[in-house]
């Protein structure tokens, strides 16, 4: 059976939920909107849009601090930029951050426009020292829950990179 | 009015909410002001995200009430913060604007379009319905009691207008605490106060 983007939203709405996350704050990307409407329709969490994504990251930071599990989710150019608020928060006071974004700009995505993310995205995680897991397939999905756990074990954000291939899947109208 | 006497005054006020201070200046007359250095989370340099911190604290602690400062600097780096806060209208979360009308934590550097910002007009246009103004103690202490006491269904805003820090008062002590340390003072309190657990080991 071919599975769908929706499937693939599902699954990683559920493993989400089994690692306590209840807020999750996004910004969109046009890879994510299956997994945004699925968040914001799943009553297991509280999804809040939010207007920039550096807002996503105080939202999560604050929520971490009140003993709520969060994810802030959004496309790699909203990731490119949140350095200063990652580095500022997250870095300074040790609060543990999973930050969910795309791979945008590699193979695989024909927009001229992320060309930019695909030179710089992983050089920037790399130049802060952030780690982050590639979920290409879904039975990697379970590296959710991996990283989230990460981040509390470490006091430090962490991301994992959705592909092209696990959200819009090979053969789905390009986007 | 004078911003460190406003915030003793606040501090007056205050009784077991939790607060969270922006970068700069707030951060400096709050801890003169109290000497808290557990219910207070001095959010240092976060520019323009401290009210979005507390809005995540205050959603996932809803029995607790969240003071929340941030400059008019800030504000503007980022005013649709508020649309964030409206859409999740949180009655345990009070977002106190401080508008000293200049970048207060650099040297009271030009802020943009200072003489005309109207902050509680901003917010009215996005939807915002429980905003109050504040010119002078005085005034303070007339109604603050009254908007403390209020059991009110959605966020409240709340535009504090002072006067820029003086040469001195640029020259007050700032919080004495690095990050984790104020983390922990920050969290083991909450843990204490409300049974949560935010730093528990987790398998």
């Amino acid at each position: 059976m071919t599975r769908t983007t929706k499937d693939i939203g599902k699954k990683i709405a559920n493993e989400l939920a089994s690692c306590g996350v209840k807020l999750i704050a996004s910004l969109p990307d046009n890879w994510l909107m299956d997994v945004i409407d699925t968040v914001k329709r799943d009553d297991r969490f509280v999804h809040i849009p939010v207007n920039r994504e550096e807002s996503a990251i105080g939202l999560c930071s604050g929520a971490y601090m009140g003993a709520m599990g969060s994810a802030a989710l959004m496309g790699a150019s909203g990731f490119m930029t949140v350095i200063y608020a990652i580095t500022k928060i997250n870095y300074t006071y040790e609060i543990p951050l999973l930050l969910m974004a795309t791979l945008r700009g590699a193979a695989g995505d024909h927009h001229k426009h992320h060309i930019s993310n695909g030179l710089y995205l992983l050089r920037v995680m790399d130049a802060i020292n952030m780690p982050y897991a590639i979920i290409d397939k879904p039975d990697e999905i379970p590296l959710i829950s991996r990283s989230y756990h990460h981040t509390r074990t470490v006091s430090r954000p962490m991301a994992v990179l959705f592909t092209r291939d696990l959200l819009r899947e090979a053969g789905h109208e390009l986007r | 009015m004078n911003y460190v006497e406003c915030f003793r005054a606040l501090a007056r006020y205050r009784t077991n909410e939790l607060v969270v201070t922006s970068a700069g200046n707030s951060g400096q007359a709050w801890w003169a002001a109290t000497r808290d250095s557990e219910a207070s989370f001095y959010l240092d340099a976060s520019m323009s995200l401290s009210t979005m911190f507390a809005s995540g604290l205050a959603l996932a602690r809803p029995e607790q009430k969240v003071w929340a400062f941030m400059g008019d600097g800030a504000f503007c780096m980022n005013p649709g913060m508020l649309m964030v806060e409206r859409q999740m209208n949180l009655p345990n979360l009070t977002h106190f604007l401080v508008s000293n009308r200049v970048y207060g934590a650099t040297s009271n550097a030009d802020l943009p379009n200072f003489q005309n910002n109207d902050y509680a007009a901003i917010a009215r246009s996005m939807g915002l319905d429980r905003i109050l103004e504040f010119r002078s103690i005085e005034h303070m202490d007339r109604d603050f009691p009254t908007l403390k006491s209020a059991n009110v269904s959605g966020h409240t805003f709340v535009v504090l207008e002072v006067e820029p820090f003086s040469d001195a008062e640029q020259k007050l002590e700032q919080p004495p605490f690095d990050g984790p340390e104020l983390k922990y003072r920050f969290g083991r309190h909450l843990e204490s106060r409300t049974g949560c657990s935010i730093f528990g080991y987790r398998t």
